[in-house]
């Protein structure tokens, strides 16, 4: 998500105090819930994994919550805006993935946690192979990605709170990073679940609301596409402005990838009663597929006003959700939008700041032989950390942050989806096989990312790097695994291979 | 024997999306039929690696198989028509629920119709065959037997 120069600071806070009114409502929400959370936080357990677990409701809201980050709100928007229906293929497989998560890895993961008290992705990964080598490179793999996604979110959310409140992007972008600290420092996952509950439930209402918007501003859908087909016949075809193989690779590595996203992932350990996963799709679908309305809805309805004379064309495609929403909706739809806007970075970052702070606090002690003897207070020291660097890093690394932000979903999904999703489906795969998955994942994704931003590289059509590095670790992981074959059956714990025939 | 087809399928699919790639590296840029490689094979993964998780000592239940099944059918069928529909999306164009008739395949295809079976068909196979009390208590058994 990048930035917001459509909205002049000061003059959105003059001009609908509606908007600031609604901002600070949710930020008086998101207090109240974490005041409460942090007098139930006293165990790294509670810290890491919501303690004794939440509900299926709350799981399913939180985990949308935590998927769909600002870029849901702004730049999917602005890249429909920009490139048409292609760019909709980013969220296409919603309809699949959340059936497809429960049942690949859903059920194994909230079964080990029963086995083995595990919080921590990596944690699964290192108890399938017998592998504290394969636990810590995957925790390496992830904090790369995570000071990135971090970095970029505290960016998006300095520029809107510098949009609404007049502040200055680096006061915003450091106040949007204390807020979220404070309430996941003192509250853990425990907060950071609750808050995820409240911040989907505010993201998915504004996107309802808006999309009630796009149909009768545009005169229904098709009133949008008409007036968009009078001035462009690519821009609603079924890849929009992209090649067929661009747009289909995104499916690929959207569909597929959403296995390696540990942020999502981690919180199928805090269900309660791991029975209630029987409805988790259904109920994560719906919320999503509404949540998602924004997304589709906003970019094709500013196009087709564009093609109608009736808006100016935007100088920047990020604009998209503002210019709908102040032009377009009451000031309360926009300020609930911009709260959601809020919402979607927070509840990203905080996720993001617990799984940092356990790979640094657990998982890669482990890989080193050790275990740190009180995790809550380490836990909450390199929460801390991170959060300074991830701030620093949206402050001060002009368009490094981009960058950093761009390759996040790609490497978790090049890294974790063969030794994750495969490895707790299969039998046969081999530890050397996981090692050997990550390793590509992670240096493949590094390098040709590196290489194509400082224009060393260029990528052909229809090829992404996050494509490549995925199909390539999946290969390399069955590859190797069949290689070292005869060590399978030795590397699998019992309990593990219980929970795997279950 | 659906663990080994599900991997094989799943490798299949992988490689297919592989091919794909490496097309497009050649002299020239992808051909346009390249884009089949991922219209099959993105669908493929996802419905093989459904299939894996899905499994019990290599078995699914039938609701399940075909839920499964249809899902890829349904996202390789829309895809498939897409790139096979002739292209009608300029002025005065037909339009289908809104949509031109490809993308409304598409979209309403891939991105709604899943969503009237796929769940469904997983909390009604839940209880009999993903998540039994038995299982439960033998997984606990396991942890208390682990611990002591």
């Amino acid at each position: 998500m990048s930035g917001w120069p459509l909205v002049a600071a000061a003059t959105v806070a003059q001009r609908h105090p509606a908007i600031i009114a609604v901002a600070v409502l949710y930020f008086v929400g998101v207090a109240v819930i974490a005041t409460w959370a942090t007098r139930r936080t006293h165990s790294a357990a509670d810290y890491f994994a919501a303690g004794k677990g939440v509900g299926i409701v709350t799981l399913a809201v939180a985990a949308m919550a935590s998927t769909l980050s600002g870029f849901a709100f702004i730049g999917g928007p602005g890249l429909v805006y920009s490139v048409g229906i292609g760019a909709v293929f980013i969220v296409l497989s919603a309809a699949v993935t959340n059936t497809m998560g429960a049942w690949v890895l859903a059920k194994r993961l909230r079964l080990l946690r029963e086995t083995r008290g595990l919080f921590t992705i990596p944690d699964a990964i290192g108890a399938r192979f017998s592998s504290p080598a394969a636990q810590g490179l995957a925790a390496v793999a992830m904090l790369v990605a995570i000071v990135g996604y971090m970095a970029t979110n505290f960016l998006a959310l300095g520029l809107v709170i510098d949009a609404l409140f007049n502040t200055g992007l680096a006061a915003g972008v450091w106040i949007a990073m204390l807020v979220t600290l404070s309430y996941t420092l003192t509250g853990g996952m425990l907060a950071g679940v609750y808050t995820d509950l409240f911040e989907g439930v505010v993201k998915t209402v504004a996107s309802v609301t808006v999309f009630w918007f796009v149909l009768r501003t545009g005169g229904g859908m098709t009133g949008i596409s008409r007036a968009i087909m009078a001035v462009d016949a690519r821009f609603l075809g079924p890849w929009g402005t992209m090649t067929a193989q661009s747009a289909l690779s995104l499916f690929f590595v959207f569909g597929l990838g959403s296995l390696g996203q540990p942020h999502v992932l981690h919180k199928f350990y805090m269900l309660r009663d791991p029975r209630r996963l029987k409805w988790y799709p259904l109920i994560m679908s719906v919320v999503m597929t509404m949540t998602l309305l924004l997304f589709v809805g906003v970019g094709l309805a500013v196009r087709a006003l564009v093609a109608q004379g009736r808006l100016a064309p935007l100088a920047r495609p990020d604009d998209a959700t503002a210019a709908f929403v102040l032009g377009f909706t009451p000031s309360v739809v926009a300020g609930l939008v911009f709260a959601g806007v809020i919402a979607a970075g927070m509840s990203t970052v905080n996720a993001f700041m617990n799984i940092g702070a356990a790979a640094l606090t657990h998982d890669l002690p482990i890989a080193f032989g050790r275990r740190v003897h009180d995790e809550l207070r380490w836990g909450r020291r390199w929460t801390l950390v991170l959060s300074v660097i991830a701030a620093a890093v949206a402050q001060w690394s002009g368009t490094l942050v981009a960058f950093l932000g761009i390759f996040g979903f790609g490497l978790f999904a090049a890294t974790l989806v063969p030794s994750l999703a495969i490895g707790l489906n299969w039998k046969g795969a081999t530890r050397e096989g996981a090692i050997a998955s990550i390793a590509t994942g992670l240096t493949l994704t590094l390098v040709i990312e590196t290489l194509v931003y400082a224009r060393v590289l260029s990528l052909p059509g229809g090829v992404s790097t996050s494509g490549l590095s995925l199909v390539l670790s999946v290969l390399v992981f069955f590859g190797v695994s069949w290689l070292t074959r005869a060590r399978a059956a030795g590397q699998l714990a019992a309990d593990v291979a219980m929970v795997m025939d279950v | 024997m659906i663990t080994r087809f599900a991997l094989a399928a799943f490798v299949t699919s992988c490689l297919a999306v592989a091919g794909a790639y490496a097309l497009a590296f050649l002299p020239g840029g992808a051909p346009v039929w390249s884009a089949w490689g991922v219209a099959v094979g993105g669908p493929g993964a996802l419905a093989a690696i459904m299939l894996l998780g899905a499994a019990r000592a290599g078995r699914v239940r039938l609701v399940v198989g075909a839920a499964i099944g249809l899902t890829f059918v349904v996202l390789a069928g829309a895809f498939a028509l897409a790139l096979l529909l002739p292209a009608a999306e300029g002025p005065g164009g037909p339009l289908w629920l809104g949509l031109p008739l490809r993308t409304a395949v598409v979209l309403y295809g891939v991105g709604i119709t899943p969503l009237f079976f796929l769940p469904v068909a997983y909390a009604v196979s839940f209880d009999a065959d993903t998540l039994t009390d038995a299982d439960l208590a033998r997984v606990r058994a396991a942890a208390v037997s682990r611990v002591a």
